[in-house]
């Protein structure tokens, strides 16, 4: 889930001028991108994208809604993001597009708009006088998500530099990136960058919830197994004693013949264990299917996600199997096995050849 | 004399039993004594009730006592604890049950071989004993069948298979005719008792099967848990409660401890009773 968050819009790492994020302000363009850009490409970075960044307003033939205003490069968008995959309705922006506009589903509804319609936007330039401009709706995000469906209207970067007047200026550089490179990447970056006054924001610095929701996730790994670990104990101690029980008769023959208690209480030992084991395979094989299924086709959880989604949670998850979680319930699993296992256990072991044989 | 005690395989000197039920003592056997020699084929007789199976039991080392002596292969069984118990049954007892109690998930084979395993053998070796005292039972061609798969005298050949695989010096086999009809009961005990007179394997057998009592080389008749003479001597009623049930001279803490016990197994038996009506 969290990979999904990045792609779906925020990417790894953003770069903006010194306190953009807090205050998304035009006069805070970064002052010199082709600098920036240089640094990146020399860090070998590839997978950036610039946008510019503001708030407007959306207003169709009814009515109005406001707007977080992008202007994406449409070209290097889909190395940092995979908002083009987003697009329900229509079509994903295109470099030779001349104020096209995509919009999310609920911003679409709300302002009674389809594919091809007429959408203004009023916005302010650099000077902060207002400027309104004509657009087509050509996309529709349809994620299932409110933060991307809602309150956002994405067109070309050069269509927004020209309507607030910041031609070549952008406020936001969008990089992407593995998970375990980016606190090295962003030491590196504001080590080569230090002079420049800009901020180089990892997604978790300017998503700590989604941050947390993370270790909650991890969280939520222990309480699972927790669960799993008193299913497994209940259920399989629940068969074993049924089991045991049942053969009650049994063990008494086994004893009067000459089995020890020690070796009737390992039986049911290794029996338990045996289930656990078999459970366990049965478990993986089952699961590594779901999983390989699932990886492929994702699991919607858009009925699911209610505020969550604020935070541009995609709602389609892709599962992969961690080895290490794998490692864990295994283990779990086992232990489990073998807890359910004594009590039965102990309970042969005490039984009376005699009454057993006569009562089994 | 003195050859003829170390002959002798059982030895039960005024022995006593009592069960509780609730906190009424009841007494199951008192005063038995009687000496089984080396070789024998003794047969139990006594009407249900009489407490051929307690005395069976008391003598395979499954059962606790309130008084009394038992010897068994000059061993004072009733001094030992459960684990020795369950090694001396291992080498020395051979058992038979009426309902043959034969393991459901093993074959014949596996069955009588477990014994062997259990013994320390090799599993090989066990199979091949295993083989050799399905022969000896006739049915050695049916090893690799499970028991549903046999029969009910196949079953019991099987058991008593089992029941020598261990080598011991002592057979109790329990009513071990009572599920067969009389023709298979007649051939199974004619099949014992050749085998006791070949192997010279003591046998202990309770049974009011007549043609049980036909082949025994000695018939020990109880009535209402005493060894009578003729079936028409008519047993002494034990001279009270105490003489016959030393329990009920116990302190009241281990009384207590007795009547719980007892009441746990009523209460299960009843359980029980109560759940095979329903399934009836
Ligand atoms: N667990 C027990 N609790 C209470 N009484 C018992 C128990 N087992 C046996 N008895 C009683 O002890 C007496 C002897 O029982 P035992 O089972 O030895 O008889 P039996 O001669 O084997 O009878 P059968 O031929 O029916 O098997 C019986 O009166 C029986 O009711
Ligand atoms: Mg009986």
């Amino acid at each position: 889930m969290l990979g999904n968050f990045q792609k779906a819009i925020i990417g790894s790492i953003q770069i903006h001028h010194q306190g953009f994020f807090q205050r998304p302000e035009l006069s805070r363009t970064i002052a010199d991108p082709d600098k920036v850009i240089a640094n990146l490409e020399q860090a070998g970075i590839v997978n950036y994208s610039r946008r510019l960044e503001t708030f407007g307003l959306a207003a169709s033939d009814t009515t109005t809604q406001g707007v977080m205003l992008i202007g994406m490069d449409p070209q290097r968008e889909s190395l940092v993001t995979e908002l083009e995959k987003r697009i329900g309705i229509g079509r994903f922006l295109q470099s030779e597009d001349d104020y096209s506009l995509v919009v999310g589903a609920t911003t679409a509804s709300n302002l009674q708009v389809k594919l091809g319609d007429e959408i203004i936007i009023i916005g302010y330039d650099r000077y902060g006088a207002m400027v309104a401009e004509s657009f087509t709706l050509v996309g529709v995000i349809t994620s299932g998500e409110m933060g991307l469906d809602s309150g956002m209207a994405i067109t070309n970067l050069s269509t927004l530099q020209e309507m607030v007047d910041l031609p070549e200026q952008i406020t936001t550089i969008v990089i992407s990136a593995e998970e375990k490179r980016i606190p090295s990447l962003v030491d590196e970056l504001n080590q080569s960058l230090h002079e420049a006054s800009l901020e180089i924001m990892p997604w978790y610095t300017m998503f700590p919830v989604m941050k947390e929701w993370v270790t909650l996730h991890n969280g939520f790994l222990y309480l699972f197994i927790g669960v799993v670990l008193f299913i497994v104990l209940a259920g399989e101690m629940n068969t074993m004693l049924l089991s045991m029980l049942e053969r009650t008769r049994e063990f008494g023959v086994l004893m009067a013949i000459g089995t020890t208690r020690y070796q009737v209480a390992s039986m049911l030992l290794v029996e338990a264990i045996l289930i656990g084991v078999i459970g366990i395979a049965l478990g993986i094989i089952l699961g590594y299917s779901i999983i390989l299924v699932t990886s492929i086709i994702g699991i919607d959880l858009s009925i699911l996600l209610g505020s969550t989604s604020r935070f541009y949670v995609d709602p389609l998850i892709y599962p992969h199997l961690q080895l290490d979680n794998l490692g864990i319930t295994v283990g779990t699993i086992l232990l489990a096995s073998v807890l359910a296992g004594i009590y039965p256990a102990w309970r042969a072991s005490l039984l009376q050849p005699v009454e057993a044989i006569r009562n089994g | 004399m003195l050859n003829q005690q170390a002959e002798s395989v059982i030895k039960i000197r005024d022995l006593h039993k009592c069960y509780w039920v609730g906190t009424m003592p009841f007494p199951a056997l008192y005063g038995i004594n009687l000496e089984i020699e080396s070789g024998e084929f003794a047969v139990l007789a006594g009407r249900s009730g009489s407490g051929k199976s307690t005395l069976l039991n008391i003598v395979g080392a499954l059962e606790s006592t309130d008084s009394g002596r038992v010897e068994v292969l000059s061993r004072d069984i009733l001094s030992m604890n459960q684990d020795q118990r369950t090694h001396f049954r291992l080498h020395n007892i051979g058992f038979i049950f009426q309902a043959y109690n034969l393991i459901r998930v093993f074959s014949a084979r596996e069955n009588v071989a477990y014994v062997c395993q259990l013994q320390g053998k090799s599993k090989k070796e066990s199979m091949e004993i295993a083989n050799h005292w399905l022969q000896e039972v006739e049915i050695g061609h049916l090893g690799y069948r499970r028991p549903d798969q046999l029969s009910g005298g196949q079953q019991q050949r099987v058991a008593v298979a089992r029941a020598l695989a261990s080598n011991p010096k002592l057979i109790l086999a329990d009513e071990p005719t009572a599920n067969l009809d009389s023709m298979t009961g007649r051939h199974l005990i004619r099949l014992m008792r050749e085998l006791n007179q070949r192997l010279g394997t003591t046998f202990l057998i309770s049974s009011h099967d007549p043609d049980v009592k036909q082949a025994a080389s000695r018939l020990i008749k109880l009535a209402d848990g005493q060894i009578v003479e003729a079936w028409n001597d008519i047993p002494k009623p034990p001279s009270s409660i105490t003489s016959s049930c030393p329990m009920s001279n116990l302190p009241l803490t281990e009384r207590l401890q007795n009547y719980f016990k007892a009441a746990r197994g009523n209460a299960r038996n009843k359980k029980r009773r109560r759940k095979t009506r329903r399934r009836s």
